[in-house]
């Protein structure tokens, strides 16, 4: 899955060869051998240098207030997301949907890398959520299809469809 | 009594005789214990003796100030000793025009509650209640009062009083602007004082209840207690809309030339499949009780009535436990001949029930209303003409929305709830049917699609999102009809009279059947059929 993410963003980034990537580990953590110096271990680490490579430092957030909610979404990402139970995620639904109440984007007011990763990470979930679920976490659902729209983000993942109206009234049950 | 006096009273008593072979202290031991036994019992004799003269005063003097003794009491039990030529008002006809008269009615007890020298008492018949007022006065003595704030709730009451205006309105009640002044007041029939559930209780809205902290009543001590659950203003108003649907139903097919059949519900052969049928000993065979009357009604199209509709008890021996399914429900059924093309057979139909819903709407408000107090719901919408979709563009609609479905499959419940969701949304009605079903998944007697051979000329028509009628053009055709039961794996020699009523000239035919139940619980936007099942029976309930 992460070896899927990763390959999609070279793609984003317009790369024009591909990494070769080997996994460590039982949780098949990605590692990019680098010319350069030590291995790049962890699918976070791996992301914030492709972009860098590319020249693309501001998807990684253009002011240190920016730079540092990126990063904190990464390791959302990485650390509550990837292993989430079904009972906790209607919790980070609830929370995310709060977040994204005045926000267009995770961070700052652009896109960055927080974005693309926290948009396959919640992916699946998205995918089995009911319509009337979506409905209710609205906020989450307005930037999931403003992400999956995004040029070049939605690789590896088929596209969710997301209704223009409401279908259900907030008397329904 | 005093101490003294108790004393003095010890000291006259005599002692019991002792035994011969007691030593002297067991002698006064048990003397002494003797002693104080009878001191205890006269002290209990002498406190019953003052009781019992402190009551005999208070009768004497309560005798004596019950002026009012003659108008109230338990009356003798009716059976029939007297004919009194005595009009009894309805409750709903409590207006402020019959202010100052003076009238009888018959009620039940809903609530008494006594303050001071005044009584409250609800009077309630069926969904109308009154105030009523017991006041301790020339006209009412205070025995009366005691006597009226004691009668036990539910019980059915004879009372005579005058019809007072009152300035501020009564909000508690239906009757708002008017109140009972009690003259008179007999108990026609007493109520036990434990109900195995409080009318309040049972009207109270679920959300209240819970923030309120207050009781409601689940559905089973509903459905075991039945005679007193109907009682409530909800279950009254819900079961005259039913028999308002069911007299709709009746009056609109009758104007539109349609005759009313009656079909046997003990039937040879299963008519829609051997799974879910009921069977019964027969003598010294065994029968099956009718799924539908759908054999009945083709053959009654067969033999020259035309159009047809029946009313009657339909059996499923489905074990569905389920919020909309019952193993004996109400169905009404349409069967009629037509002269080209079936879609004369669904406007009928959709005009049927659009008849009923103006029917509901314009002449049950107040019903539907006392329904939505307890049960909150949006009113029913529908459209003139019925909004009809083709199976294909539904499935599309699904799609769209991200449900992934063949185009011969069926619908399942939640996409069919979907579907409804999505219809409301686009087009503004609860009330739509859906055409051209795929052949494979209907019954083997459905005509196929003559120009797309996947299809059929079948159709379902949906309330709020819930299928509640299922219909079809009929192969009237005995060939093709016996080659579709081969095709279905049917036994023939079964179903050998219902294929033979088309050897002998049949007519182009289509209809289709509602269940009375479930349409009313969509229609008021119930969530259980069972609240609109009198005496509902389900895999888990066979009483009452």
């Amino acid at each position: 899955m992460a070896l899927r993410e990763l390959s999609s963003l070279e793609k984003y980034l317009g790369q024009k060869k591909a990494n070769k990537y080997s996994t460590q580990g039982d949780k098949k953590v990605p590692v990019l051998q680098n010319n350069n110096g030590p291995p790049l271990v962890g699918l976070v680490t791996i992301a914030c240098h492709l972009a860098k490579e590319a020249k693309r430092p501001e998807l990684l957030g253009d002011t240190a207030e920016s730079r540092a909610v990126v990063q904190q979404w990464l390791e959302y990402r990485v650390t509550k997301l990837d292993s989430c139970t079904k009972e906790d995620i209607k919790t980070v639904l609830k929370d995310l949907n709060l977040y994204l109440q005045d926000k267009v984007y995770l961070a700052g007011n652009q896109f960055t890398l927080a974005d693309v990763f926290v948009y396959y990470g919640i992916h699946p979930v998205i995918v089995d959520l009911a319509i009337q679920d979506r409905e209710q976490y609205v906020n989450v659902t307005r930037w999931f299809d403003h992400i999956q729209r995004y040029p070049g983000v939605r690789h590896h993942l088929p596209p969710v469809a997301v209704l223009r109206n409401r279908i259900y009234t907030s008397r329904h049950h | 009594m005093s101490w003294n006096s108790l004393n003095k009273h010890w000291e006259e008593l005599s002692f019991p005789s002792f035994t011969a072979g007691a030593t002297e202290e067991e002698q006064q031991a048990q003397s002494k214990k003797a002693l104080k036994k009878q001191q205890k019992e006269a002290e209990k004799a002498a406190k019953k003796a003052e009781k019992q003269a402190k009551m005999a005063s208070e009768q004497q003097s309560a005798e004596e100030d019950d002026f009012a003794k003659d108008r109230y009491g338990v009356s003798a039990m009716v059976q029939s000793q007297q004919k009194l030529d005595r009009e009894l008002v309805r409750v709903q006809d409590l207006t402020p025009e019959k202010a100052d008269q003076l009238i009888w009615l018959r009620a039940r007890v809903h609530t008494s509650r006594a303050k001071g020298k005044q009584c409250f008492l609800v009077l309630r018949q069926q969904q109308f209640n009154v105030q009523a007022l017991v006041a301790v006065g020339d006209r009412a003595s205070k025995q009366m009062v005691k006597f009226a704030a004691n009668i036990t709730k539910e019980s059915i009451v004879d009372v005579e009083a005058i019809v007072r205006k009152v300035e501020q309105k009564i909000e508690s009640c239906s009757q708002q602007d008017v109140e009972l002044h009690v003259e008179r007041i007999f108990v026609i029939s007493q109520a036990e004082p434990r109900l195995p559930l409080q009318l309040e209780d049972a009207v109270r809205p679920d959300g209240e209840g819970e923030e309120e902290g207050r009781a409601t009543v689940n559905q089973d001590t509903r459905l075991d207690n039945r005679v007193i659950d109907l009682r409530t203003t909800t279950s009254q108003a819900v079961f005259r809309l039913q028999s308002g649907v069911c007299q709709l139903f009746r009056d609109t097919l009758t104007k539109k030339g349609f005759v009313e059949i009656q079909t046997p519900k003990i039937i040879s052969a299963a008519s829609e499949g051997g799974a879910n049928v009921f069977t019964v000993s027969y003598f010294k065979t065994s029968a099956f009780l009718a799924q539908s009357p759908q054999l009945y009604k083709q053959m009654c199209i067969c033999a020259d009535f035309d159009k047809v509709f029946c009313v009657g008890p339909v059996f499923r021996a489905e074990d569905s436990n389920t919020h909309r399914h019952l193993t004996e429900f109400v169905g009404l059924d349409i069967e009629m001949a037509f002269n080209y093309h079936y879609h004369e057979v669904i406007d009928s139909i959709t005009d049927t029930m659009v008849q009923i819903f103006k029917g509901l709407r314009d002449n049950f408000q107040t019903e539907i209303q006392t329904v939505n107090k307890q049960f909150p719901s949006e009113p029913f919408k529908f459209l003139e003409p019925t909004l009809r979709l083709e199976y294909t563009e539904a499935v599309a609609m699904l799609r769209e929305a991200g449900v992934e479905m063949g185009d011969e499959d069926d619908l399942s419940t939640p996409n069919e709830k979907l579907l409804g969701r999505l219809v409301k949304e686009k087009y503004d009605t609860d009330f739509y049917v859906l055409d051209k079903y795929p052949l494979a998944v209907r019954p083997f007697y459905t005509m196929p699609d003559p120009s797309n051979p996947k299809y059929s000329n079948s159709y379902d028509m949906f309330m709020r999102g819930e299928e509640i009628l299922s219909g079809a053009q009929r192969v009237h055709d005995a060939q093709l009809l016996t080659e579709r039961a081969i095709h279905h794996q049917i036994d023939l020699e079964k179903i050998k009279a219902y294929i033979d009523s088309f050897r002998y000239g049949a007519p182009p035919h289509g209809g289709g059947g509602i269940g009375l139940e479930r349409v009313c619980m969509l229609y008021l936007g119930l969530h259980n059929v069972r609240q609109t099942s009198m005496f509902p029976r389900d895999p888990k309930r066979l009483t009452p």
